[in-house]
């Protein structure tokens, strides 16, 4: 900057400053900044490079600004820090990584606003009690609101809908959560559920929860309307491999009801009430990159369904059972992958407490297949028996897919956006077998499941290839696609041409 | 029009080449003709599940009535279905009869008729108890049966439809016999979870009384009874010492009305018994409509009990 030749104060305030030298003015200074913090970091670094095999003892750790989390909840967590409670002692950086862990496990459990903030101190030399080595550790941990309040609306996919979710936070201080939730939509007629979550000896990876919910649901592949009251309980595990586990128990009355005109004879004959009472397990195993598009990595899950069987009472008796693997392989670094999935799933009719034959699937309780998120280029639920319009769900199917997604040009391969070239195909199928009036002692039901899962390989499956654009935004995955049905059984409905997939979970 | 042309809505007007239509949605003729390649492979149907109902080339009547009622064509428990189902038998119409509940029904309510069909994609309409009547005079062929158009039939048909039902209601799902019937017969056979039985209990009941407070105020049981005594003393009346009402040579649907619930009243092994017994004597002490119950059970459902 030309500064003028006189000196005057207000002359030089008067005269317009330059917006350009001011930009690099800041820009000048910005960088300072990030040098020295930059410096700073570096030389902190080093300092506890220096320093990592320093003994230290943990004398004591002070939560602060938690005023609404419980003393002894908390306890749980950082009790283990102190030297006290360890028989080996600490290094440096031995102590530096169990308190990141202990801090780690904090901001898991949800209620504290990020970054949670770690002070390290050394207490007063002349306190009697403290030893050269010992070391006070402070976080502040600073908690989010006690609530939260959403509404909304959702589009997409033949659906729209309504909604309030209403969440209590910490609600006993102990990382408990109270979530009421309600929607109105025009196919999930309406959804009411309050769901309580607690993390179970403090621990974020151990939860547990019970939930009641009452939903409404129109089934317009089955000309029907579901209703649903009812609540379930389950046991949620982490294990330190990334495994997931839920262990719950279900109780629901289940209605169909509200049939349209034309609904099939298979309906009507389930219309009504019945009341499941079950167990259920799911493992996943996730290791994908990014779910909703990944690039490399696999994921495996089995969910499994014990219901009405001996103690468990109730009016339907089974065991089902569906496992499901997707794996994704990259072509070097050229944004291009390949993505394969295989799932298929078993229900088994069991004979319930009381009574001398095993009672066969409901149409409440079969597989559905097909649709834009499961196998493409069919209605969704076109695949299986259908009698008359009504998709009625089959005992047992094997389902697969495979895409190949391609960067599209010069959008790059860093945008979500992807091409995709792909072939699915699926097969749906009823228990086979002769019975009067549905009546088959358990020797003919494991034979005819037999001969059923043999039936799934006798000949092609229905299938589908197309080709289409897939957009993974971060909350749901966008499909369109063009696709024309290669083989099919009568009665099934394809959809050829262009068909939009809105999910979380695609094959 | 030649014989051999192919037949066309457009009726005796020139038939011209097919044209690409000119909506926004309509497919180009190209890109028609490689869809219509598509699928390359198409195998027969998948077979239905097992609980789907086989029997589609019969008429099935679907009503109130226990399973193996169902299989030996017993009367069905609930009168507006054993109406129907005498009727049906009247008319000598053959059908099977489904041991259903009024979720599965197009109006709410049971009965209703699926009619047979030989397509399985096509299921045919069900027919409702208000068009059943039609139905079947339009299929019982040679059998239709011709109601009387006496003057006072309507007026008969409303004690029926009014004071003995709203009798019946009470008796049935409000008195001490609602334990005994209502119970086993309409709550125990929905599920067998207690929490779901209880629901549906309440529900009933409270269907039961909003019923019976459409037409009083309150609800008194000695008005009900001696209402429907009257009506069962005024029926008895016009069925004198004839066979059948109104002199018919054959039952009709005035007679498969009151035999619903005559035949219903008189069953001792209704649920679990008669508690209270009112309504019950009110029928016994009429021995003509005695009579005509038993004529009817004699004749068309012999081979059930």
């Amino acid at each position: 900057m030309a500064s003028p030749p006189d000196d005057d104060v207000f002359q030089r305030l008067r005269q317009k400053r330059d917006p350009a030298a001011a930009k690099k003015q800041e820009d000048e200074l910005n960088a300072r900044l990030h040098a020295q913090q930059h410096k700073a970091q570096e030389r902190l670094a080093e300092l506890v490079e220096d320093n990592t095999t320093l003994p230290v003892t943990i004398s004591s750790v002070r939560v602060l600004n938690a005023n609404r989390t419980r003393r002894s909840f908390l306890e749980r967590v950082v009790d283990p820090l102190l030297s006290a409670h360890r028989e080996e002692p600490y290094t440096l950086a031995e102590a530096i990584r169990e308190i990141g862990g202990a801090t780690d496990k904090l901001n898991r459990f949800g209620i504290f606003k990020s970054p949670i903030s770690v002070f390290i101190d050394r207490p007063d030399p002349s306190n009697p009690s403290s030893t050269p080595t010992d070391i006070d550790v402070y976080l502040s941990a600073y908690e989010r609101g006690n609530y939260t309040i959403k509404t909304g609306t959702e589009a997409g996919h033949s659906e729209a809908d309504a909604y309030i979710n209403a969440e209590l936070r910490n609600l006993f201080g102990g990382a408990e959560t109270l979530n009421a939730h309600a929607s109105l939509g025009t196919r999930t007629r309406s959804a009411y559920s309050l769901a309580f979550d607690t993390p179970i000896l403090s621990n974020p990876d151990f939860k547990f929860q019970v939930n009641g919910f009452a939903s409404s649901t129109l089934k317009s592949w089955a000309s029907h309307e579901e209703v649903l009251k009812g609540g379930n309980s389950k046991i949620l595990y982490l294990t330190q491999g990334g495994h997931r586990h839920e262990f719950g128990y279900s109780g629901i009355w289940r209605q169909v009801t509200s049939l349209a005109e034309k609904a099939s004879p298979t309906v009507r004959a389930d219309a009504g009430d019945s009341f499941k009472s079950s167990f259920t397990h799911t493992w996943i195993n996730d290791k994908r990159d990014y779910a909703l598009l990944p690039s490399r990595g696999y994921i495996t899950k089995t969910v499994s369904e014990l219901a009405g069987w001996g103690p468990l009472k109730g009016d339907v008796s089974f065991f089902k059972t569906e496992a499901e693997s997707q794996v994704a392989l990259p072509f070097g670094d050229t944004g291009i992958t390949l993505t394969a999935g295989l799932r298929g799933g078993v229900l088994y009719p069991l004979t319930p407490a009381g009574s001398n034959a095993p009672q066969q699937s409901r149409i409440n309780d079969r597989f559905q297949l097909g649709g834009p998120t499961d196998v493409r280029g069919f209605r969704i639920s076109g695949l299986g028996p259908h009698d008359g319009q009504d998709a009625v769900g089959g005992d047992v199917y094997a389902a697969g897919g495979a895409s190949l997604l391609f960067p599209v040009p010069r959008v790059g391969k860093d945008t979500p956006l992807r091409f995709q070239a792909f072939i699915n195909g699926g097969k749906l199928v009823a228990l086979k077998g002769k019975s009067k009036e549905g009546q088959m002692d358990s020797a003919a039901v494991r034979s005819s499941m037999k001969r059923t899962m043999q039936s799934l390989k006798d000949d092609l499956p229905s299938c589908a290839a197309g080709f289409g654009l897939v957009y993974a935004h971060p909350i749901a995955r966008f499909e369109v696609n063009f696709s024309l049905p290669l083989v099919m059984r009568h009665a099934e409905q394809t959809r050829k041409g262009l068909s939009f997939g809105v999910g979380v979970e695609f094959l | 029009m030649p014989p051999d042309s192919i037949p066309n809505h457009d009726g005796n007007r020139n038939v011209r080449p097919p044209q690409p239509s000119r909506g926004i949605f309509a497919v180009p003729a190209p890109i028609k003709a490689l869809f219509d390649k598509f699928p390359l492979r198409s195998y027969p149907p998948n077979e239905l599940p097992l609980r789907a109902p086989r029997h589609r080339n019969q008429h099935v009547l679907y009503a109130w009535i226990t399973d193996e009622g169902a299989c030996n064509g017993a009367p069905s428990y609930n009168p507006a279905c054993l109406k129907w189902q005498a009727y049906l038998k009247f008319s000598s119409i053959s059908f099977r009869i489904a041991s259903a509940n009024n979720h599965a029904s197009p109006s709410g309510a049971l009965p209703f008729l699926r009619p047979s069909s030989t397509d399985l994609q096509k299921p045919a309409h069900p027919i409702s108890s208000g068009k059943l009547q039609k139905w079947c005079m339009n299929n019982a062929g040679d059998n239709k049966i011709e109601e009387s158009d006496d003057l006072r039939y309507e007026a008969y048909l409303s004690l029926l439809d009014h004071r003995i039902r709203r009798a019946w209601l009470y008796a049935v799902y409000l008195s001490p016999n609602s334990a005994a019937i209502a119970e086993p017969l309409y709550i125990l056979s929905t599920s067998s979870n207690s929490f779901v039985r209880l629901a549906i209990a309440r529900d009933l009941r409270t269907a039961a009384e909003k019923e019976l407070l459409k037409f009083s105020a309150v609800i008194d049981s000695d008005v009900l009874y001696s209402d429907a005594e009257e009506a069962f003393a005024a029926l008895e009346m016009l069925l004198g010492d004839k066979q059948w009402f109104w002199g018919a040579e054959r039952p009709g649907l005035f007679d498969a009305s009151v035999f619903a619930y005559t035949h219903l009243l008189m069953d001792d092994n209704l649920g679990n018994g008669w508690v209270e017994t009112r309504l019950r004597d009110a029928v016994k002490q009429r021995k003509a409509l005695v009579a005509h119950r038993n004529r009817i059970l004699e004749a068309y459902f012999s081979s059930a009990s």
